[in-house]
């Protein structure tokens, strides 16, 4: 009787050689990635690595290194789903012990940069690593607001930019991002956004962040500042309602972590008077909606916002971290359409995002009021795991 | 013309006035009322079971709609449906302002509850039937009165959603007249709905045709106005920028592909990422 062989035979197909850094690089135009390739070679033994890229290498300098092609994904977010189910598999194939992930314009990292970032995983045994970038006090201000401070607050989480597009990946971590991946793939959501600080904290994987200094952000694909803040705020608030049970959990706070690289001020010519006037106009027609999402002490905060004068116009650090929570349970509870919410959020972003400027222009470092903020999101959490419980109570 | 007079005044001269029968006159007028009254009790007679049968169905139906709707809700939150679906559509654009067990168990409901409202008007247009010999205008509109609340249900629905939709879009754009442009838009939906429900109720007539179709224009007329006027140099910025974007997208052959990553910040602005 004839039997099928559940073992393979290997012994037909050679083995490809170790590698020991996946290098993946995200689509951009040939001079940058001449540039990464530059600052690769200038960092690592060539023969250690491979690298996966969508990108056409024909032209550059560089035509000894070991490429594999992979496609290129046209996602909203600069990291795509299918790039870290292609980096795992391409990992696998080749037997590399740890993944680099370099996002779209990352040629301006320096080289040391990627050099620390991938011996955060290939020596220090950690399973993810990701970077802390300095940027001018201008940027990043989602990251600043938002995704920084709620992160920390609910999973104690310690990375300054939970959702940098460089990282470095342990194997297993990259196994587990793919497995990820390859769930939002399966349902066809290729723009879905995959939060890897999450997913190692999960599943208690070791995080190391690492200084990479200076660094020129991607603008995303879709132009619209409304609808990309949307799709992130609104994948972040989806993944802290699929996390619930963890981060509910009493989790200790991460050890203090030395003080973090200081960007130089921002200069007092920033107009903060369009935001501050966007922020008036929707309290006096979103007051409504608002009122369906906030508690009474919230909407009086606004209210006493609104009529303060751009010069000094300030958003309070508790305020806009009830602000947050509040909109964080309305999206969990569905109080109203969750893309009306989202939508709803943007003017009050715009608001802190006009309190931060001025913050910041009358002398405190940046790094001071985004600490401070984030801080008053952790001493918020009770209110928000009591909101998340008992979504009916304002506990003002 | 004297022989016309003439011939009027002998008509007028011989004229017997008929014969007055007072037991005929009560006699047509308690035959007349006794034919009503059968006619009403032959109506009242067909049409009874069928009002029994809608509320046997709408109760009987309403009953099985609240048990399924109660095991449906148990056991979805014995299975964790929630937890499930969300951890699979994290990013899905239809996002109902219920929970997916919730609206699972209320469109159980109020399916079953609709189908109890179907067999009973079904079978009450049946008995109707049988006594169709005796029309009575009201009771047509029985029938399209469950398509009619519908409609203004769905279109209470559909105009509150976008009025919503409108005046974020519109507040998020930074209109000033966001709150004119979305109570505009609601009554849009609003008039289009009170015309479609009239209409199905067949009454009016060309009146709600034609009242609508002035309500209709003038609002729409209004807003165009309004936008037209007062953000003109806002479409004229918004169409400029989508030429340029189109024509920078027409040149590198590689421009969707790659997100082009920003320049290095020159100038004092703001980058939310």
């Amino acid at each position: 009787m004839a039997t099928a062989n559940s073992i393979p035979d290997t012994r037909s197909t050679p083995a490809p050689p170790k590698t020991g850094l996946l290098v993946s690089i995200a689509a951009m135009p040939p001079e940058q990635v001449e540039s990464v390739f530059a600052g690769l070679i200038a960092s690592f033994p060539a023969d250690d690595l491979v690298i996966a890229t969508p990108n056409d290498i024909a032209g550059t300098s560089y035509p000894n290194l070991r490429v594999v092609s992979t496609q290129a994904t046209n996602a909203v977010w600069p990291v795509a789903p299918a790039d870290f189910s292609d980096a795992y598999r391409i990992a696998r194939e080749r037997d590399a012990r740890a993944i680099l992930m370099l996002g779209p314009g990352s040629n301006s990292l320096a080289p040391s940069a990627l050099r620390d970032l991938a011996n955060a995983v290939l020596t220090s045994h950690s399973d993810l690593a990701t970077p802390n970038y300095t940027l001018p006090p201008n940027a990043g201000m989602v990251n600043s607001a938002i995704l920084y401070p709620l992160t920390r607050a609910l999973f104690a989480s310690p990375v300054r930019f939970p959702l940098a597009i460089d990282l470095g990946l342990s194997v297993r971590m990259a196994e587990r991002m793919a497995s990820a991946a390859q769930r939002t793939i399966a349902l066809n959501q290729n723009d879905a956004i995959l939060w890897p600080t999450n997913e190692a904290l999960v599943a208690g994987l070791k995080i190391d962040e690492v200084d990479v200094g200076g660094r020129m952000l991607p603008q995303p694909a879709e132009p619209n500042i409304n609808a990309i803040l949307t799709l992130v705020t609104g994948s972040l608030f989806a993944e802290v309602e699929a996390r619930a049970a963890f981060w509910q959990r009493p989790r200790r706070l991460q050890p203090e972590r030395p003080p973090r690289p200081e960007s130089h001020q921002v200069g007092r010519d920033i107009d903060i008077v369009p935001m501050v006037e966007a922020f008036r106009l929707a309290f006096s027609n979103l007051r409504e909606i608002w009122s369906l999402v906030l508690a009474p002490n919230s909407l009086l905060g606004l209210k006493r916002l609104s009529i303060v004068e751009p010069s000094d116009f300030r958003m309070p650090e508790n305020l806009w971290a009830r602000i947050v929570f509040d909109f964080l349970v309305a999206y969990r509870v569905r109080t109203i359409n969750r893309g009306h919410l989202l939508g709803a959020l943007i003017p009050l972003y715009l608001a802190w995002v006009a309190g931060h400027i001025n913050v910041i222009a009358s002398g405190t470092s940046p790094e001071t009021h985004i600490e401070a903020v984030a801080a008053a999101f952790e001493v918020d959490k009770p209110y928000i795991v009591s909101r998340w419980r008992w979504p009916d109570r304002f506990n003002s | 013309m004297n022989k016309f007079l003439a011939t009027m005044l002998q008509t007028i001269q011989n004229y017997t006035p008929p014969p007055v029968d007072n037991g005929s006159i009560w006699q047509h007028m308690s035959e007349a009322l006794r034919q009503s009254l059968f006619r009403v009790l032959s109506l009242l007679i067909a049409v009874l079971p069928g009002i029994l049968a809608i509320f046997v169905a709408l109760t009987l139906f309403t009953i099985i709609g609240m048990v399924l709707s109660a095991a449906l809700r148990r056991g979805l939150t014995f299975l964790k449906f929630d937890e499930r679906l969300n951890k699979n559509r994290a990013n899905a654009d239809w996002t109902p302002s219920s929970s997916p067990t919730e609206l699972v168990a209320r469109v159980s409901f109020w399916g079953c509850a609709l189908l109890g409202l179907i067999i009973g008007v079904s079978a009450f247009d049946a008995s109707y039937a049988t006594g169709a010999a005796l029309p009575i205008s009201m009771l047509p509109y029985l029938t399209h009165a469950v398509g009619a609340i519908l409609l203004l249900i769905a279109g209470t629905l559909v105009a509150r959603f976008l009025a919503r939709s409108v005046l974020i879009g519109a507040v998020n754009a930074q209109l000033q007249y966001a709150r004119f442009l979305s109570l505009g838009v609601k009554w849009l939906v609003l008039v289009l709905t009170a015309a479609m429900v009239l209409d199905h109720l067949q009454v009016g007539g060309h009146v709600v045709e034609i009242a609508f179709g002035i309500l209709f224009g003038g609002i729409v007329l209004t807003l165009a106005l309004a936008v037209g006027l007062g953000s003109r140099d806002l479409v004229s910025r918004s169409l400029e920028s989508h030429v340029e974007r189109t024509s920078d997208r027409a040149y590198p052959p590689q421009a969707d592909a790659a997100p082009n990553p920003v320049e290095p910040i020159h100038h004092e602005s703001i980058r939310h990422f």
